[in-house]
Formats: structure tokens, sequence, C-alpha cells
């Protein structure tokens, strides 16, 4: 069964449509990579699947159970979106990590806040888990240091070790090096590269094409809110289908 | 006479004081609800409060004390407040108008991804903005709140317009024996205690500086 199902999202800014008719599904333990131009829909989608937005039509389904659905009001609720997610993660392109606390309290201060409501689990338990996902992205000797005296791709390593702290069902990606220079660029991608061969189920918006068909189970190819084509990454970026997907991949390999 | 004038001064002093402390217990956190208000996405309200700073703002201080002391009796014949809480009333309404538009600044400065980034955490409203959001703001607008405590400290020279015996007060009484000095000698009693406000903000700014 998949892990996540998308049906029918729609999505208006005022009389802009930015998403139209979306749907597509992901199996436990695949990444998928969403690719197109800028204003594609690619980050409102990702925005959706995180609730920052809201369809206005369509459904999203994790593990089988619908946990959003544009027509019925029950699952639209403040405290209804809160619970629900948390089934995701998300890092954003410019990291936010929160300038006032270390790497540390950056990746645990939600969890705490979490485990105060239902008392799951203790503080020192919580504080481990922390250090723990710092060591795996390489920052084992970070953690008592705050955002601002951090590298950029070292603070959005913080913010993919923020996100794995909620233990998300699906973890989101919303183009994480594009505010990186090259070098920076890397050391992010192989930490992503990792989780993908740990099975971490993903969602990556990115213009890396070359990493998208390395990590990816499948690739979404978007251009004006629509889901032009999808498939095998393999098919989609080295021999597209669709002429519109063409023109995307030739332009780029342009300058590349 | 020098023991007499300063002991006359520190009395003053003292109304001087109180009038600052409680202006700032009471105009502080009405500020902040203020500041709310006039971020209201309920329109109306948000007119209503950015009309309400307009007033208090854009009329002097001096006015707002006359009014809130001689109105309530003129106008609808209730009895006077006494002076010191009129004067009191209408320096929390004043100041807490100038406060929200402070805070306004500094919520507005955080910028929507961390909030966004709070959100995906699963945190509340609240939680976002105690944990995340609040401490960002303090620091930001600490140089204009230190602006702000520093005037209002000579602000409360005004309540004297209706009796209050504040430290000027004090002092100008000794014009009619003669003596200037009196005058003088208060300067150094606002000096010395906006210096101190200047040395804790200071000190509150460097106290934020480990992060950005």
């Amino acid at each position: 069964m998949a892990i996540l199902e998308v049906n029918h999202i729609e999505k208006h800014f005022g009389a802009t449509q930015v998403l139209s008719d979306i749907s597509f599904s992901l199996e436990q333990g695949q990444a998928l990579s969403i690719i197109g131009s800028s204003g594609s829909g690619k980050t409102t989608l990702l925005r959706c699947l995180n609730f920052l937005e809201q369809p206005d039509r369509g459904t999203i389904a994790v593990n089988g159970k619908v946990i959003f659905d544009a027509q019925d009001p029950a699952t639209l609720s403040e405290s209804e979106i809160r619970k629900k997610r948390l089934h995701f993660g998300l890092v954003f392109q410019n990291f936010n990590l929160f300038p006032q606390y270390t790497a540390l309290q950056n990746v645990t201060l939600a969890r705490e806040l979490l485990a105060k409501e239902h008392g799951s689990e203790t503080k020192a338990q919580i504080l481990e888990a922390g250090q723990e996902l710092l060591n795996q992205m390489g920052l084992a000797d970070r953690a008592g240091h705050y955002p601002h005296q951090l590298s950029g791709g070292q603070q959005q390593r913080v913010a993919i070790a923020r996100a794995l702290a909620m233990r998300p069902d699906i973890l989101c990606f919303d183009e994480p090096t594009s505010a990186l220079d090259p070098e920076l660029t890397g050391e992010v991608l192989r930490v992503i590269r990792e989780l993908a061969a740990q099975k971490t189920t993903m969602i990556i918006v990115t213009h890396e094409m070359n990493f998208a068909r390395d990590v990816s189970d499948q690739v979404i190819f978007m251009d004006g809110g629509l889901i032009v084509e999808q498939g095998d990454p393999r098919q989609v970026i080295d021999h597209p289908r669709q002429e519109r997907t063409r023109q995307f991949l030739s332009r780029r390999s342009d300058y590349e | 006479m020098l023991l007499d004038v300063t002991l006359s001064l520190l009395e003053g002093f003292g109304t001087t004081l109180e009038l600052f402390l409680l202006t700032l217990l009471f105009a502080m956190p009405l500020g902040l609800v203020i500041s709310f208000g006039s971020m209201s996405r309920f329109a109306p309200l948000r007119w209503l409060v950015q009309t309400v700073v307009w007033v208090v703002r854009g009329s002097p201080l001096l006015l707002q004390v006359l009014i809130i002391f001689y109105g309530p009796g003129l106008l609808f014949g209730l009895p006077l407040l006494p002076r010191f809480w009129a004067a009191l009333l209408a320096f929390v309404i004043n100041y807490a108008c100038y406060f929200s538009e402070i805070y306004r600044g500094g919520i507005q400065s955080v910028s929507r991804g961390q909030y966004e980034a709070g959100q995906v955490l699963g945190m509340t409203k609240g939680q976002i903005f105690f944990k995340v959001v609040l401490l960002q703001v303090i620091k930001r607008i600490i140089p204009p709140m230190g602006n702000e405590w520093i005037t209002l400290v000579k602000d409360t020279a005004l309540v004297r317009v209706i009796s209050v015996y504040e430290i000027i007060w004090m002092g100008e009484s000794y014009i009619k024996k003669g003596l200037i000095w009196p005058l003088f000698y208060t300067m150094v009693f606002y000096l010395l205690f906006n210096g101190l406000l200047t040395i804790f903000f200071g000190w509150l700014e460097k106290k934020l500086d480990y992060f950005k």
C-alpha cells in the first residue's frame, strides 16, 4: 500500500491557478523528485502537503487514511492540521533555523514541547536522540554552535536533523541546495543520498538533475501547475516523452 | 539648605519614578495587546486600533493629561480622578500606543519562515510566539525601547500641569525664594537616572548578542 496518495489537488491564488489536478502516490521507503522551472507549482505542492497552503480541492491520504479533504471541514481545523502535519517534515530552501537556539536546541525544541504534552519521552532521551541525529549529519562537534556560527551547508544539515527529530513519515525538501554555493551543495546532497540509502521516504523539489536521477525512485516534471510527466528517473530525465519536458531539460544542458 | 533642597527634590523624584515605573508596568503589556489589534486580520478591528493609535500619538500628551483629569467632571459631572491616577492613566494610554508601534515593527521584522518552521514542526501558535519569535522581537526592539523609556522619564515633568508634585515642580518652588540652582540640581537627578537606564539597555543588548 502506498504511504502517500495525493488525489486531484487544486490550488488557486486569487484568480491564478497554481496547481491543477495533481495526483500521485509514493511507496514507503521511496524517494520522489519533483523538477520543473520556477513558478511551475513545485514548491506550492510541497507547501500543500505540509499544510502551509490549503488546497482548494482534492485529498491527501497517508497510510491509507485520508488526512486532508478540501470538501470535509472536519479535516481542516487548526488542531487537526497540527496533528496531521507531523506526518510530514519540511526542509526549507533558506533553512529557517531558530537563531537564538544552538544546533542541538534547534533539533530538540519541538520534540521537547510535544513530549511535554504527551509525556512520552524524557528530556534526556530527546537530547540523546538529537545529538545522535547531529552525529549522523556529520555535525557531532557543532551541537553547541548557534546558526550564525555555521556555514550554509552546516545550517541546512541542522535543519534536516531538526525535521528528522519529529520522525515524519515523509520528509520533504524544498530546493534544499538553492541557497548554497556549489562547494556547500555537495555536503547537503551527500546527506540526502545517505537518507535515501537508508530508505527514508522523501519528496525532493530540486534543480539538481543529476542528483534527482541518482537518488530518486520516481520523478515528476511539473509545468504551469500540471504534472506533465512522471515515472522512472532515467526515463523522465534521460528520455523524456513529452515535448515540454524535453524543452526544459535541453535548456538546462545549454549551460551545464 | 543643600540638605533641604535635596530632600525636597528627592520627594519630587519619588513621584517621578513612581509614575515612570507604573506607566511601564501597565503600558508594556497593553502595548503588546494594541500591537496585535493593529495587525489583526479582522479589518474593522485593525482600523479602529490604528485610528486610536493615530489620535493618541498625533496629539500632545499634555493635552491628554488635561482632558483625562478635567474631562470626566466637566463633560459628565463625574468626580475628578485623583491627580496622580489621572496622570498615570494618560501616560499609560499614550505610551502603550507608542510601544505598540515598536512591538509591531519588531514582530513584523521576524521572517515568515520562522513561523513556518515552527508550524511544520507541529508547534502551536502560542509556542511559536513565545519560544521562537518573542526573543527575536525583544532583541530587535531594545534600541527603540531604550529611547522610549528615556523619553518617558523626561515626559513625567508634564504632570505638573495638573499639580502633581514631581521633581521640577519642587525645584521651581525655590525660584520664589530667589534660587535658581535647585533647577539645575533637578537635572542631575535626570542625568543620573537616564545614565543608569542607558547602562541597563547596553547590558541587555550585549546579553542578547549571542545570536543574530
